[in-house]
């Protein structure tokens, strides 16, 4: 008993899980999904997946929900792109979705075009991704290797008016994937607000 | 704030008649309560003032440093200047280290002042009040993150002669700047190694320093993984941190980046460094680790007092009362055994005689104390010489070994009754022979930390880690305290006479009791021999038996001399023997240690039990077996350390753990300190440890390791690696 406390008691030394370098395998996971179906990574291989870590509440989420995020969305799904925004926050907390039907009246009122939401109030895809932001965007090629993660643009901002002058990385990246180029920017810092896990 | 407004209104007019000190109106945003506050009272024409936004903070809420780690943002000012006046950078004080869950952010809470420097041109004119507008944005998040925006003005006069200090705030900003980190010369370079960027920083500001919880903060978001521990290596001319490599020096960089800057935090001040790339200079390295700094203020996920964590959080105090536990628990590691017979003996002899007793028991804590100080001291000191020695090196020496060995044989040759020291001095002077049983304590102290001092009991590992990162004085405490943990069960004994009369009357029994606690000793000296024979090879292992044995002929013939001494007749010819064997022991001894060590032949993977082979350990072969997604156990070890082997052989050596290892992939590594190793001994270091045993498991991929209890059980050893194995 005495040696499993201790086990205990050093396990914060264990770091969380590693940075995986980039042009690596995007982590597997499967979560549910608004419609109550287990979705996995799996599944889509073979296309080009985006992931967006959403908070509803988040004032940069809010942000880019001005018409923004939603514009990519439609002309990623347009494309052939699988787009999976990612709802972490754990109960309790900011933009946290009790059930799909929740998500879903917030989408219908932002208009949102994913091609469905997941539900994670766990944290364990945004574990498995080391999210940090909302939003944090992560794109997945049709080999499943992760090719960006990071800020949805470089105007780290909660300004509706900085999205016009911004350059957006995952519009840059998605284009370079369809124009069969190395993505030019790989990676970049998230910003916003944290991502909601659950408390340790 | 009505009443402030009120005088505000009632001064106005005044402004005109004389140049009024700066003035400025707080404005509330929320959470916030913003304004703007002068280090000066008034500017002066061709100089520069600094005006700092202060930010006073509810409570549990930030506002975040200018790269606001993980998540946030940082503060923004825009500021709207009369004509020819111009603003520079945020002198940003350095920030507080906040934890939210898995992620690391860097931010202020409280009150914040946030100075810039105003440069008022040569032009402005004294008499003149002028207003500096600064629109400031900012994000302050607690649970959730709210952006607040202020529009602040400060109105200041500007005056001809040298300015005077703000009255309100003059003092404060001023402190704020002096704070502030600043370049002090520093030297700085990094190095790339795998995922690890070490980071390495000297300088004359740094000599001596107090390295406890140094951090470094880096200036652009992406240097480091902002969440991972900062590992702190000491230096005699400075420190250098061990970073996770984040995306800037990861293979997605688009150019390899020539600088790293930031700051530099240790206890109570700051410096701005630029690191270049280059090698690790030997002053920022080599005095030992220290616990990587805590995770910041609201961590949920720090350890909480775990006795067997490498970090110490509570410095000193903490470390003392550990190395006590240490001590005490020392006492029940399978390394002390042997000794424990001894001090059974020596006890039981005198159990009914409560003064001896108490003087037997003080005797015996004075030689436990004297000899751990010596040993520490001559630890510390070789250390000092920059040797890459561990508690325990005393025994990585096989001159040690053998002597020792061959003074366990006596030990226990004279437990055995074949020889008595001092029964001549006994016959003879009666009561004189206190004296020479208060040396016998003393000298069982002595041994009994000699030979079980090197196994690290649980608590004891973390203190002695400690203690080997502080000055030598705080070092010698930790060791004083340890020395009184361990002594205190048999001195705590002495002193209780109602336990001792528990005890039977000395009599018969007792030389039956002597005569069987002499084999324990003969195990030690077995153990030693055998200890001894790893280190010198089979030769050397020949004479030293031989040696034994002409020791033990010489033991053997004193103790016929004392006895014939003792009867009136001349021991002189056995005394004789005894001089002429003990003298062929020690030129055996001696040529013992001459004969040639054989080479050691090319490292094998070697059976540790059945099925499970443990391989030789070394850094690279980690990091290689990490990456080919394998789960790695390394077990610190050597031959002189008992607890190690009774670990081996219970909880490393079954089928059930070999099959648990084959199952998830696992593979054991084995890292043996018999004979010194400076890799090994820096290995146990970094994990804040001064000798073995340890006990690391490595998650598979990369990461840092679980260090597990230094008792193992099969058990809690597939646990780990179970763990490990998932994720």
């Amino acid at each position: 008993m005495i040696t499993r406390r201790l086990i205990v008691a050093s396990a914060p030394l264990v770091v969380l899980a590693p940075s995986f370098a980039l042009a690596a395998p995007a982590p597997a996971f499967t979560a549910r999904d608004i419609d109550g179906k287990t979705r996995s990574l799996a599944e889509f291989k073979g296309k080009t997946v985006v992931l967006e870590w959403v908070n509803e509440g988040c004032p940069y989420v809010k942000k880019h929900y001005s018409g923004n995020m939603q514009g990519l969305q439609q002309a990623a799904t347009a494309d052939g792109v699988v787009w999976l925004s990612v709802a972490s926050s754990a109960p309790g907390k900011q933009g946290y979705f009790a059930d799909g039907a929740q998500a879903r009246t917030w989408m219908s009122a932002k208009g949102a075009k994913p091609t469905t939401l997941l539900l994670d109030p766990d944290g364990v895809v945004a574990t498995a991704y080391k999210a940090k932001t909302t939003p944090h965007m992560y794109v997945i090629d049709p080999a499943g290797q992760l090719v960006y993660q990071g800020a949805i643009d470089d105007k780290p901002s909660n300004k509706v008016e900085d999205i016009a002058g911004a350059k957006n990385y995952v519009a840059a990246a998605l284009s370079d994937l369809k124009a069969g180029r190395k993505v030019a920017v790989p990676a970049s810092q998230p910003y916003g607000c944290a991502v909601k896990y659950k408390d340790a | 704030m009505l009443l402030r407004r009120l005088f505000a209104a009632v001064l106005a007019p005044l402004a005109l008649f004389a140049a009024a000190p700066a003035s400025a109106e707080v404005v509330k945003t929320g959470h916030l309560e913003v304004e703007l506050v002068s280090q000066e009272a008034a500017a002066v024409p061709g100089s520069t003032v600094f005006v700092a936004l202060r930010q006073k903070i509810q409570a549990h809420w930030h506002t975040y440093w200018r790269n606001p780690g993980d998540a946030g943002d940082a503060t923004k000012i825009v500021w709207t200047l009369p004509a020819g006046w111009t603003a520079g950078d945020i002198v940003w004080p350095t920030p507080e280290r906040v934890r939210v869950g898995p992620l690391q952010d860097y931010a202020y809470s409280g009150e914040v002042l946030l100075p810039v420097p105003i440069t008022v041109p040569a032009s402005a004119k004294p008499g003149q009040t002028v207003t500096l507008q600064a629109a400031a944005a900012f994000l302050v998040c607690e649970e959730i993150c709210v952006p607040e925006d202020a529009v602040v003005t400060l109105s200041l006069p500007v005056v001809a002669g040298p300015a005077k200090p703000d009255p309100k705030w003059g003092d404060t900003v001023g402190k704020v700047l002096a704070a502030a980190p600043k370049p002090a010369g520093l030297k700085a370079t990094w190095k790339k190694d795998g995922e690890t960027i070490r980071l390495s920083v000297t300088g004359a500001s740094l000599r001596g320093a107090d390295f406890a919880d140094a951090y470094f903060f880096p200036y652009s978001g992406k240097a480091i993984d902002h969440a991972a521990p900062q590992a702190i290596e000491r230096g005699a001319e400075g420190l250098t941190l061990s970073l996770t490599a984040g995306f800037d020096f990861g293979p997605e960089a688009t150019e390899a980046p020539t600088e790293l800057s930031g700051v530099l935090a240790l206890k109570g001040r700051a410096y701005e460094i630029t690191a270049t790339p280059g090698e690790t200079p030997a002053g920022s390295v080599g005095l030992g680790s220290l616990p990587a700094a805590g995770a910041g203020s609201t961590g949920g996920s720090q350890a909480a007092g775990g006795g067997d964590a490498s970090g110490l959080a509570g410095g000193l105090p903490v470390a003392l009362l550990f190395a006590f536990l240490g001590g005490l628990i020392l006492n029940l590691m399978p390394c002390v055994f042997p000794v424990l017979s001894l001090k059974a003996a020596s006890l039981a002899a005198h159990a009914h005689d409560a003064g001896r007793t108490r003087a037997q028991g003080l005797a015996f804590l004075a030689g436990v104390v004297a000899t751990f100080i010596a040993l520490a001291g001559l630890l510390i000191a070789v250390r000092a010489g920059g040797e890459a020695v561990g508690w325990g090196f005393q025994l990585q020496s096989p001159a040690v070994v053998a002597v020792l060995a061959l003074l366990m044989l006596l030990v226990a040759l004279n437990l055995s009754g074949v020889f008595e020291v001092g029964a001549a001095v006994q016959g003879a002077a009666g009561g004189v022979s206190a004296g020479s049983g208060l040396a016998g304590a003393f000298l069982t102290g002595a041994l009994a930390v000699i030979v079980a001092a090197p196994c690290t009991a649980p608590f004891m590992a973390g203190a002695l880690g400690f203690a080997l990162t502080q000055p030598p004085a705080f070092a010698l405490l930790v060791f004083l305290a340890l020395a009184l943990g361990f002594a205190a069960p048999f001195v705590i004994l002495a002193f209780a006479p109602g336990l001792l009369k528990k005890l039977p009357r000395p009599g018969a029994w007792m030389d039956v009791l002597k005569h069987a606690l002499a084999f324990p000793m003969y195990g030690a000296a077995a153990w030693l021999v055998w200890v001894f024979s790893q280190q010198a090879g089979g030769v050397a292992l020949a004479l030293l038996l031989a040696a034994a044995v002409l020791v033990a002929f010489a033991a053997w013939a004193y103790g016929l001399g004392e006895t014939r001494r003792f009867a009136g007749k001349t021991p002189l010819v056995a005394f004789g023997f005894a001089v002429v064997g003990l003298a062929g022991g020690v030129l055996l001894t001696i040529g013992a240690l001459k004969a040639p060590v054989p080479a050691a032949g090319p490292q094998t993977a070697e059976a540790a039990g059945p099925g499970l082979v443990a391989e030789p350990w070394s850094p690279e072969r980690v990091a290689a077996l990490q990456a080919q997604g394998k789960v790695v156990m390394v077990d610190f070890t050597a031959d002189w350390c008992v607890t190690c082997k009774v670990n081996e052989k219970t909880a490393l050596a079954g089928p059930r753990l070999a099959d648990a290892f084959k199952a998830q992939n696992a593979v054991l590594l084995k890292a043996d300190w018999t004979r010194r190793d400076a890799t090994i001994a820096a290995a146990l270091a970094e994990h804040g440890r001064a000798g073995v045993p340890l006990y690391l498991v490595y998650p598979k991929g990369a990461g840092a390791p679980v260090i597990l209890p230094q008792l193992l059980t099969e058990g809690l050893v597939i646990e780990a690696v179970e763990k490990a194995a998932k994720g």
